[in-house]
């Protein structure tokens, strides 16, 4: 019996994951006046640049977007250098206490964000970042640093500190080992950080609307939400072309580096 | 689909405690030879700092500042210290109540859904023909975000959306409804479109820790006459367990921290009777203002993820070795 079961399991599985994401792609061509009030369940039309053109201008999703690229980007960046060097610190050097400073970074995943959302508000009104870029883009950094010094972490333990003494007699700064022997022996666990925490800041809903209200700073999910309250008077077709175009970076990332991903993932349930 | 896996030891995922040791190492003789080059243990101290200040300043600060508030009655304008007068009125809030009922209901709902349906997809998928592909597309979801997941199961989940239509077609009228305007419907439909998203993750990680499984041990227990549901059942099984202690933690954790998709799908409503305790605290703090209520919400709910997250870790660590049979 096991056969055939298995094989219809499996097929069963991938329709049902299957009709979700082909009810969306199908939807997002109808053209938006055209929208019959229902799911369409065959093509209708072939109007998927008009919708994703209403979403990206008339939404404010284009806006959002180029926000968001710029948060994920940076902020995935500086989380993933920044931990790299706290991690670099509390394995490699001869830093007191090193346990104690790894749950300090750590500290920042086991909570959820709503411990710390009330004071964040607070903290921005005052000092004027309310509603600026630059005020998301500290968040961001600071909320991706604690997974990124994991992971680093969880690799730079597995690396020979003969490496590190052989540079210290060679009269190697600490700079220079960082730089010359570690970055470039953690390339793949950094590239997999960064694609993570990208994803994260990218993928972001909360903290968006939480410090940021005008369309040139709020993330993209944030925008994708305004768009979608207004869900009368848009036409499904172009939410879900701006469902569409919020998704397509991350999937693409994860489609170029699956691998990576998978990795990632693997040094994380070590 | 490559990489290679490795035994679970000391088992370790984001957001989940272990009770072991950090493994440190202690600064290498190379070090003290070098006769002060290192300018000392504080020489490291810049390396850690701008992690430090980045953390230290837009979260541990942040989250003292909540626990001090929670004791506060504030409105965002006027404060004064009531003790533990919020968590009384929490006790007797009848909303909060529900909020608990509801977060039990996410955790539940994802420990059963996308966990077994993850372990039954990557079991089923491996070493299956195009099982790679099969999983592949189970794992697509996972690469797009809560919201958008949330926009497009909107779609599905209306009352002329597709959910109806399907079930009006093979002819359950009856059980066409509206979805997200009913307590305990609206929950249950969220789980389920949570779960087409989350099920991808677990179903990397159990083909993960299937492919660790020894050959051997799978031949061995084939001589011995097992197949089918007792290979599964004591094989494969007792060795995914590594995997499956992460797997089930970190859906601990994620059901607790759910947010996006029911904010996108009901706001908590109708009249809040789908707030989980993460919503419940962010329309507490910011759409009415009580901002030291909203801070005690908080603090319950982290007491709860890391409350469940020790337990579970101190059950599962000490390795009681495969389960009885």
């Amino acid at each position: 019996m096991g056969r055939a079961v298995r094989t219809l399991f499996v097929a069963g599985c991938v329709v049902l994951w299957l009709i979700p994401l082909y009810l969306l792609v199908v939807n997002a061509l109808t053209p938006a006046a055209e929208y019959a009030g229902r799911p369409g369940w065959t093509v209708q039309g072939f109007d998927l640049w008009q919708n994703v053109r209403t979403a990206w201008d008339a939404a404010g999703i284009g806006d959002s977007f180029q926000a968001s690229l710029l948060y994920a980007a940076v902020c995935g960046l500086v989380a993933v250098l920044v931990a790299a060097m706290a991690a670099f610190a509390v394995v490699v050097l001869p830093i007191p206490r090193p346990a104690f400073w790894f749950w300090l970074i750590y500290s920042g995943t086991l909570f959820p964000l709503q411990m710390f959302l009330a004071p964040l508000f607070g903290l921005y009104a005052d000092a004027g970042l309310y509603d600026t870029r630059i005020g998301l883009m500290l968040v961001y950094a600071a909320w991706a640093v604690p997974f990124a010094f994991f992971l680093v972490r969880n690799q730079l333990t597995t690396m020979s500190p003969e490496l590190t003494e052989a540079a210290l007699i060679d009269g190697a700064s600490f700079g220079r080992i960082f730089w010359r022997i570690h970055v470039p022996l953690m390339k793949a666990g950094l590239g997999a950080a960064f694609v993570f925490q990208f994803t994260a800041v990218w993928n972001d809903l909360l903290l968006g609307i939480t410090l940021s209200r005008s369309p040139d700073v709020q993330p993209v999910m944030a925008a994708l939400t305004t768009l979608n309250n207004a869900y009368a008077s848009t036409g499904p077709p172009v939410i879900l072309a701006g469902a569409l175009i919020v998704s397509v970076p991350t999937l693409l990332l994860f489609l170029m580096f699956r691998g990576l991903f998978l990795r990632g993932i693997t040094a994380s349930t070590r | 689909m490559t990489g290679t896996a490795t035994p679970a030891h000391g088992t370790t995922a984001k957001s989940v405690r272990v009770r072991r040791r950090v493994p440190t190492r202690t600064p290498h003789q190379a070090a003290k030879a070098g006769g002060g080059r290192l300018g000392g243990p504080l020489a490291a101290l810049p390396w850690a700092l701008p992690a430090f200040a980045l953390v230290g300043v837009l979260l541990v600060y942040p989250f003292f500042r909540s626990v001090y508030g929670s004791f506060f009655e504030d409105n965002g304008f006027t404060s004064s210290y009531t003790g533990l007068d919020n968590y009384a009125r929490l006790a007797d809030d009848p909303i909060f109540g529900r909020s608990v009922l509801n977060t039990l209901m996410w955790v539940a709902g994802t420990l059963l859904l996308p966990v077994l349906a993850g372990l039954l997809i990557a079991v089923a998928t491996h070493r299956m023909r195009f099982g790679g592909i099969a999983q592949l597309i189970v794992v697509l979801p996972f690469a797009i975000s809560g919201a958008a997941t949330a926009v497009l199961w909107n779609f599905m989940l209306t009352s002329d959306g597709a959910v109806n239509q399907v079930l009006r077609g093979i002819g359950l009228d009856g059980w066409a409804q509206s979805w997200l305007l009913e307590w305990p419907q609206n929950t249950l439909a969220m789980i389920v479109a949570s779960t087409w998203q989350a099920t991808g993750l677990n179903v990397v990680l159990f083909a993960i820790g299937l492919r660790g499984i020894p050959r051997e041990t799978v031949e061995a227990a084939e001589l011995d006459g097992a197949s089918g549901w007792r290979m599964f059942r004591h094989i494969t099984l007792p060795q995914l367990r590594a995997v499956t202690v992460v797997v089930v933690g970190m859906a601990i954790v994620n059901s607790l921290k759910a947010f996006d998709m029911i904010w996108i799908l009901t706001k908590g409503g109708p009249s809040r009777s789908s707030e989980t305790l993460a919503l419940s605290m962010y329309r507490e703090t910011f759409r009415l203002f009580h901002v030291g209520y909203g801070s005690a919400i908080a603090l319950v709910l982290s007491m709860i993820v890391v409350a469940s997250s020790w337990m579970y870790l101190r059950r599962q660590m000490p390795d009681t070795g495969p389960t009885k049979s």
